[in-house]
């Protein structure tokens, strides 16, 4: 029954192909996912998120600074990963992996980006070419293998315990806040000094939270960080505390009429996700959680967005 | 004219091409110039950046900021050019600190000038803001030091360019790809500072300079990525020669086209008793005895001796010419090899061999002359005879190997191959008349120039060996040995053919290993003479059975240029 026979052959060509076509979704975003997560273009799409906060807390007009901030992100991380790729194969294997074989695309592309960034901040005057420069200084003297031989006495950032935090930290805050600020010439105030200070402790709780996950690839190689020098356990109170008292910044700035209600409301929504993320610390998958924690900000944008889109 | 937004697009994009340059020569920061590259385009990163800001100031006092700043990215670009250049092209035995500081006085001078510029009229005579094509620009006059400051800058810009135009000429492409690029690079922004500085761009007062940096930095990264610059890094050849030159066993002695000494090794120094500090530019006649007697190229005829009595050495002197791409002489090297211990051992065995063969020849004389006055049959009295005459064959046969060794020193000597081979046919003819010797001498088209056919001088006593031979062993019935000469190529090749016993296995072992041991052994002098004597034209030796019996010995040698 030859009509049987055609029906039954497009039966299977139809399946065939559309079989064919999720499997090349699947691959193609299963691998597009990866080189988003591995390479740190992730990092870069939620700093943008973040500088795009700072502009809204600050009132500040529409600016490259979101770009720049995203592309230096990129960067630095990007470099990190490239500069660590054998220390990272202990905690994170499968970025390891991605990360060396494509080490030398990653490295051009952070070139590459590095040079835009301090090209488009030229655009932002001095003020905003030094803070673009400082990550690159940071990039060096982060990573670099040269700095203990320039001085025997001085022990890589990365090392020294809540110093390798807070370095990472003043870095993010002052990059969110003085970046948009200096690509508009705004005046500094007392709000600047508020989303500042709200950075660095979000930015402190950002990088102790993966470090948890990290503690015998940092024992191994010397790195004192909290969980390293305490235990989960202690750290988890120690984010709880970060959390609170950054709680109270907001409360503080609100009260003080420095920060709209409103606009505090979305940063108290971003702290109480940051709460459930803290008190999760030790508990569920370390990767899903630093990755959780990272998304605060998404969190913060959607609550600042939301009621925008609801009026 | 390019349009203000322009201008800022392209020097931007100078921004981001000279940081991606930078970061990746930091990346390779263990190659041999990668920091003074770095330095480099951070250099002129700086210069751009803030050319950019001056650009965008509104004010005279926030141009002249920006415009003394851009000096710190001026200046220490052709220190690390030149750093860069020294330090990839393998003399970084000049990349030193106290070097670099002193490179760097003057660079210091002018930035300390920039920053007290108020104060004097050194750096700028004159400042002031003037409307160009509706654009408000800087406008400066240099002062005394600005030319001071420039002059150095393409001083050092040309002091670079010196070993880096060396690989130019490489005969490696990957080199050669990489110093067009780094020179592009170079001389893009100079060419146009030029062009500024004589008055022939379009704004008189912009420089556009950073601007051609774009191009330098597009040409360094093209000669990263597509030549693999400082992946591939000749800074190795220039060491390695000189260790070599260092090194090597003999002694050499480097002088120019006018006869100067211009570098020696030690072991040169050594040789000629001389200090290369005292010897270097002094006339090469004053430092090499019978300097006025070595060729123009090629070996001494005559051994040097230098040293008295016991002392004293002997030298083969060597001349190689020094050609530059054109072919012009620039001088050459002189090569002096210590002959001292060969010619010793040469000496000894020339007084022994004298020795032996001026008494095997008396005794043996002695012997045959006293076989006849001995009272035994008439049959052991040949034998004594015969053993007598062998004896005295062997002694001749060492004569021949000397000779050979006499000849084989005897360079641009040489011989009539038909000649040669003609003369031993008919002595062997007259000596074995019993055995048929044919002889060809074919004439191919390798060889149909109608010139003599040449050979070494020791092939003389290897060609007569081989025919004598093939025709005193040859036992068969009917004797017969045939003796063929072609031309192949550049070589001739003698065959010659019997159908004698042929050679023993274990003569051939001996020949192929090249020594003889108390076993193994050849029965006398005949085949080493042959194998020796062949092996001293630059020729083969092969021996093979003949189809239906017998032995074929081919030699083949080199044709030489016939003496005059």
């Amino acid at each position: 029954m030859p009509r049987e026979s055609n029906y039954a052959s497009d039966v299977h060509g139809a399946t065939g192909r559309t079989g064919r076509i999720v499997e090349l979704l699947t691959a193609y975003g299963e691998r597009a996912g990866n080189a988003l997560v591995y390479s740190s273009a992730y990092l870069a799409a939620i700093a943008m998120a973040e500088v795009a906060i700072a502009m809204v807390l600050l009132s500040l007009p529409p600016n490259p600074a979101p770009v720049v901030v995203g592309l230096v992100t990129f960067a630095v991380y990007t470099n990190d990963r490239v500069a660590d790729v054998d220390t990272d194969a202990v905690s994170d294997p499968d970025r390891s992996a991605f990360v060396r074989r494509h080490r030398d695309t990653l490295y051009v592309l952070a070139s590459v980006a590095y040079g835009l960034a301090v090209a488009i901040s030229v655009l932002g005057g001095p003020v905003a070419l030094a803070v673009t420069l400082l990550p690159g200084v940071f990039w060096v003297a982060y990573a670099a293998d040269w700095v203990p031989s320039v001085a025997p006495h001085f022990r890589r950032l990365k090392q020294v315990l809540l110093v390798n935090s807070l370095v990472v930290a003043l870095a993010w805050a002052t990059t969110l806040t003085a970046l948009p600020v200096a690509f508009t010439d705004a005046a500094v105030t007392p709000a600047t000094a508020v989303v500042f200070a709200y950075f660095l402790l979000r930015s402190f709780v950002d990088t102790e939270i993966p470090n948890v996950g990290d503690v015998e690839a940092d024992r191994a190689i010397g790195v004192a960080t909290l969980p390293v020098a305490f235990g989960v356990p202690a750290t988890r109170r120690a984010l709880y505390g970060v959390d609170l008292l950054t709680l109270g910044l907001v409360a503080a700035a609100a009260s003080a009429g420095v920060l709209q209600t409103w606009l505090a409301v979305a940063l108290g929504v971003g702290l109480a996700y940051s709460l459930v993320v803290t008190g999760l610390l030790g508990r569920v998958d370390n990767d899903a959680l630093a990755l959780a924690s990272e998304c605060e900000y998404l969190v913060v944008a959607t609550a600042l967005v939301g009621p925008l889109l609801l009026l | 004219m390019l349009p203000p937004g322009t201008l800022t697009a392209v020097m931007l994009l100078t921004v981001v091409v000279g940081t991606t340059a930078a970061l990746l020569a930091w990346r390779e920061r263990q190659e041999p110039g990668a920091v003074p590259l770095t330095v480099m385009l951070a250099g002129q990163v700086w210069w751009s950046v803030f050319f950019v800001l001056e650009h965008r100031a509104v004010t005279l006092a926030g141009k002249v900021f920006y415009s003394d700043i851009q000096w710190l990215g001026v200046v220490v670009i052709p220190v690390a050019w030149l750093l860069f250049a020294l330090e990839y092209t393998g003399r970084d035995h000049y990349v030193r600190p106290r070097y670099v500081a002193l490179l760097s006085v003057v660079p210091a001078i002018t930035v300390a000038l920039t920053a007290t510029d108020p104060y004097h009229d050194l750096l700028y005579l004159d400042t002031g803001l003037v409307t160009e094509a509706g654009r408000t620009v800087l406008h400066r006059t240099g002062g005394p030091w600005y030319w001071v400051i420039t002059a150095y800058t393409y001083l050092l810009g040309l002091l670079g360019s010196i070993p880096l135009l060396g690989l130019v000429r490489s005969d490696s492409l990957p080199f050669r790809g990489q110093s067009l690029g780094l020179l592009v690079g170079t001389l893009a922004p100079w060419a146009s500072n030029v062009l500024f500085l004589a008055g022939a761009v379009p704004v008189p007062s912009l420089d556009p300079t950073p601007v051609f940096f774009a191009v330098s930095g597009v040409a360094y990264l093209g000669a990263i990525t597509r030549f693999r610059l400082l992946g591939t890094s000749p800074s190795a050849n220039h060491r390695a020669r000189r260790l070599v030159f260092e090194r090597m066993r003999e002694g050499a002695v480097v002088v120019d086209r006018h006869d100067y000494v211009v570098d020696m090794n030690e072991q040169a120094a050594e040789i000629l008793d001389v200090s290369p500090g005292d010897a270097l530019g002094n006339p090469a006649a004053e430092v090499i005895p019978r300097y006025e007697h070595l060729p123009e190229e090629g070996r001494a005829s005559r051994h040097l001796t230098l040293g008295e009595g016991l002392q004293s050495r002997q030298y083969d002197a060597t001349v190689t010419a020094v050609a530059d791409f054109h072919g012009r002489s620039l001088g050459g090297v002189i090569s002096f090899h210590d002959v001292s211990d060969h010619l010793q051992r040469q000496q000894r065995l020339e007084v022994l061999n004298r020795v032996l063969r001026h008494n095997i020849r008396t005794e043996t004389n002695l012997i045959y002359g006293n076989a006849d006055l001995m009272d035994a049959e008439n049959g052991h009295v040949e034998a004594v005879k015969e053993g007598a005459m062998r004896i005295e064959a062997i002694s001749d046969k060492a004569r021949d190997v000397i000779d050979i060794f006499e000849r084989g020193r005897q360079s641009g000597r040489s011989l009539a191959l038909r000649a040669v081979l003609q003369e031993c046919i008919e002595a062997v003819r007259e000596e074995h008349p019993s055995v048929a010797v044919d002889f060809e001498f074919v004439r191919n088209d390798d060889c149909a120039d109608g010139a003599e056919i040449a050979v070494s001088p020791v092939l003389s006593s290897v060609l007569k060996n081989v025919v004598e031979n093939a025709v005193e062993h040859n036992d068969a019935a009917d004797p017969l040995v045939g003796v063929r000469a072609t031309c192949v190529d550049e070589a001739v090749e003698i065959r010659v053919a019997d159908n004698g016993p042929g050679i023993s296995d274990h003569e051939r072992a001996a020949l192929e290993r090249g020594n003889e041991t108390p076993l193994e052994h050849g029965s006398g002098l005949g085949l080493w003479l042959i194998a020796w004597g062949t092996e001293m034209a630059d020729g083969d030796l092969t021996i093979d059975d003949r189809e239906g019996g017998g032995t074929v010995v081919t030699v083949r040698v080199p044709r030489v240029v016939p003496e005059e």
